[in-house]
């Protein structure tokens, strides 16, 4: 479903991404851990289509995230912890507005947010709401279900408990397992390992632009010892 | 087609939403309209009625009694003073007049616009020629000259103007700069909002990540502020009709006396255009909104926060004041039809022309042509902005 290949993104004279290649099957959460600044973000954004690639490809869905853009946008969603959606419209308006770049319309509309409400338990009064007069965690409810209302193929989230308080991050978690479950493809983004260690199928440690360490869950698990931080911080150390 | 009217829906729907940008937008021009065009008249026209009609305080030093006299009769009163100028100045008398060596001085306040002192000497300059008349007719009979000397023909100045520059009077100037403001003060809000205001609040990227090509985009949301800049025009023309309206109403009787026998132009005017006249002012202002949206939009896009934004956007605000000092000295300058190419030049004079009835075809067709040209380019440069990652993900 997610295919990258020796993926390289460089900003100016800056290596963000230095040539990294990792591949996540249908129905797998894949964990792309790493500190912050270490290239998590510039690599779910190529995968996004957000930014152009400088070296290397990375296909989404069978499609090329450079000559496929909008074959790629249609079949992926994208979350990350400092999107917001627009604060003036209600839930339901933010939900009818993506929704109606992915031909959802009426009835097809309604049902499908009926089903990211259940999903992410948003009641329907809260829709009604403007988003600005909603919690920080029902606002992050709203940016998800608007990036699973077509119900992607791939899902992408990127820091996307960061400000979130416990139950709504308790709530985000229990989600994305059961977003996997429906056979789709994830890939989480994380510094926070106990999330990862909890959600993630298979994992990558990302430092300074490079892959350094890439496997299962359990496999990430036995070189820690069975702590996924300490082995984390030995294979950067290791790496360095 | 559907995306961008979809986006411009969102825009427009966030601003209906934001009661100070609407009360901005579309209140506020319905109210500062006929404030602005008639207030000032109103009030100095009021200033200048009362001048009239009331007595004030005239210094005087040396003035001969048949003076003082003839002061009296034009309603100021003489009062002696030591110093004149510092009189004036502390504003013990609104003006002093002063007889020394068989010649008068008179003083007055005389700088800083309209001043009630400015007033004062002119009523008693009136009351110095009277009195001049009225000597130099004494000394003519003394002699049996008639004062008919005086006068030995006759001079009548007559207004050759079209009859459309006639009377639009001061519309021709005040239409091209309204429009121009308020085409730009309408789409200001929206622009900064739907650019620099999304990258800001952290919404754009969820857009950008929709399967919506970037041109259409950026064409919902130039929809958007070219409704907003409409909305916010035709707001301010309805405050200009319909306030005017109410005031020619309300203060018939004030605005009459500040007329003072003379036509409409002097309060602002009318238009007086024929269809085609009127849908070149729409035509030329359209290509102007889409000029200016486009250059807003470029701006805002490039801007990491709204403060950013509106600092870029403010100074055009300034840019536009250059092509209306312009516009006031144009009837000194022979225009050219390449003046017409001139960017924001060219829209000023455009309209100022079809107001007056003067406008070429080829004056037209240039500005329609270039302004159109120009908003192209300034939409590419909008485009390319936009693709641009290290503008988009400036933040």
């Amino acid at each position: 479903m997610i295919e990258v290949s020796n993926l390289q993104k460089t900003y100016r004279k800056f290596e963000a991404v230095k040539g990294i290649s990792f591949a996540v099957q249908a129905g797998e959460v894949y964990g792309l851990l790493g500190p912050n600044g270490a290239g998590k973000t510039t690599t779910l954004r190529v995968l996004a289509t957000l930014l152009k690639p400088t070296g290397g490809s990375a296909q989404v869905a069978g499609f090329d995230v450079v000559r496929q853009s909008l074959e790629v946008r249609r079949s992926l969603g994208i979350v990350n912890g400092g999107m917001k959606v627009y604060d003036k419209l209600t839930g339901y308006e933010v939900l009818d507005f993506f929704g109606s770049f992915y031909d959802l319309w009426g009835p097809k509309l309604k049902e499908r947010i009926a089903w990211a409400a259940e999903l992410l338990h948003l009641e329907q009064p809260v829709l009604k709401k403007q988003v600005k007069d909603m919690s920080t965690g029902m606002q992050q409810k709203i940016v998800i279900a608007r990036a699973i209302l077509h119900q992607p193929q791939v899902l992408l989230l990127d820091e996307a408990t960061a400000g979130l308080d416990v139950f709504a991050r308790r709530a985000l978690l229990d989600f994305v397992k059961q977003y996997a479950e429906l056979d789709k493809t994830l890939v989480y983004s994380t510094h926070v390992m106990s999330e990862a260690e909890e959600v993630c199928d298979r994992v990558g440690f990302i430092d300074k632009g490079s892959l350094v360490f890439e496997g299962s869950l359990k496999e990430a698990l036995e070189l820690g010892s069975g702590n996924l931080e300490r082995a984390f911080i030995r294979r950067l150390e290791e790496a360095a | 087609m559907n995306e961008i009217l979809m986006i411009a829906r969102k825009e427009l729907l966030s601003v209906v939403r934001e009661r100070r940008v609407l009360f901005t937008t579309l209140i506020l021009p319905i109210i500062i309209m006929p404030l602005l065009m008639f207030g000032p008249i109103l009030l100095f026209g009021n200033a200048a009625r009362q001048t009239q009609e009331t007595v004030q305080k005239v210094g005087v030093v040396g003035v001969p009694a048949t003076v003082l006299e003839e002061l009296r009769n034009a309603k100021v009163e003489p009062v002696q003073i030591a110093n004149p100028q510092e009189a004036v100045q502390n504003r013990e008398v609104q003006a002093a007049l002063v007889f020394e060596n068989g010649n008068y001085t008179l003083y007055g306040r005389l700088s800083g616009g309209a001043t009630q002192s400015a007033l004062v000497v002119e009523k008693v300059q009136g009351a110095l020629r009277t009195y001049k008349d009225r000597v130099v007719a004494d000394q003519l009979q003394a002699r049996g000259i008639g004062t008919e000397v005086l006068e030995p023909f006759k001079v009548e100045t007559r207004d050759a103007s079209r009859e459309q520059e006639r009377a639009a009077g001061l519309f021709a100037f005040l239409i091209p700069y309204f429009l121009i403001l308020f085409i730009q003060m309408g789409g200001m809000p929206v622009a900064v909002d739907a650019t620099a205001g999304e990258k800001e609040k952290g919404t754009l990227e969820a857009l950008l990540a929709a399967p919506v090509p970037l041109i259409q985009v950026l064409l919902g949301k130039g929809l958007a502020v070219f409704v907003m800049s409409l909305l916010s025009t035709l707001a301010a023309i309805t405050g200009l009709l319909l306030g005017g309206g109410v005031f020619r109403n309300l203060f018939a009787a004030q605005l009459q006396a500040v007329q003072d026998g003379e036509n409409s132009a002097q309060l602002g005017g009318a238009l007086a255009l024929d269809p085609l006249g009127y849908l070149s002012i729409i035509l030329t202002a359209v290509l102007f909104a889409l000029l200016i949206i486009a250059i807003m939009i470029s701006l805002g896009l490039y801007a990491r926060t709204f403060k950013e934004a509106q600092s870029y956007m403010s100074p055009l605000m300034l840019v536009m004041i250059i092509p209306i000092l312009f516009l006031q000295f144009s009837d000194f300058l022979k225009l050219q039809d390449w003046y017409f190419a001139l960017p924001f030049v060219n829209v000023m004079l455009a309209l100022d022309s079809i107001v007056k009835g003067a406008a070429t075809a080829t004056q037209l067709g240039t500005t329609w042509a270039s302004t159109l040209a120009y908003a192209g380019l300034a939409l590419y440069l909008a485009y390319r902005n936009f693709q641009r990652e290290d503008v988009v993900f400036r933040n």
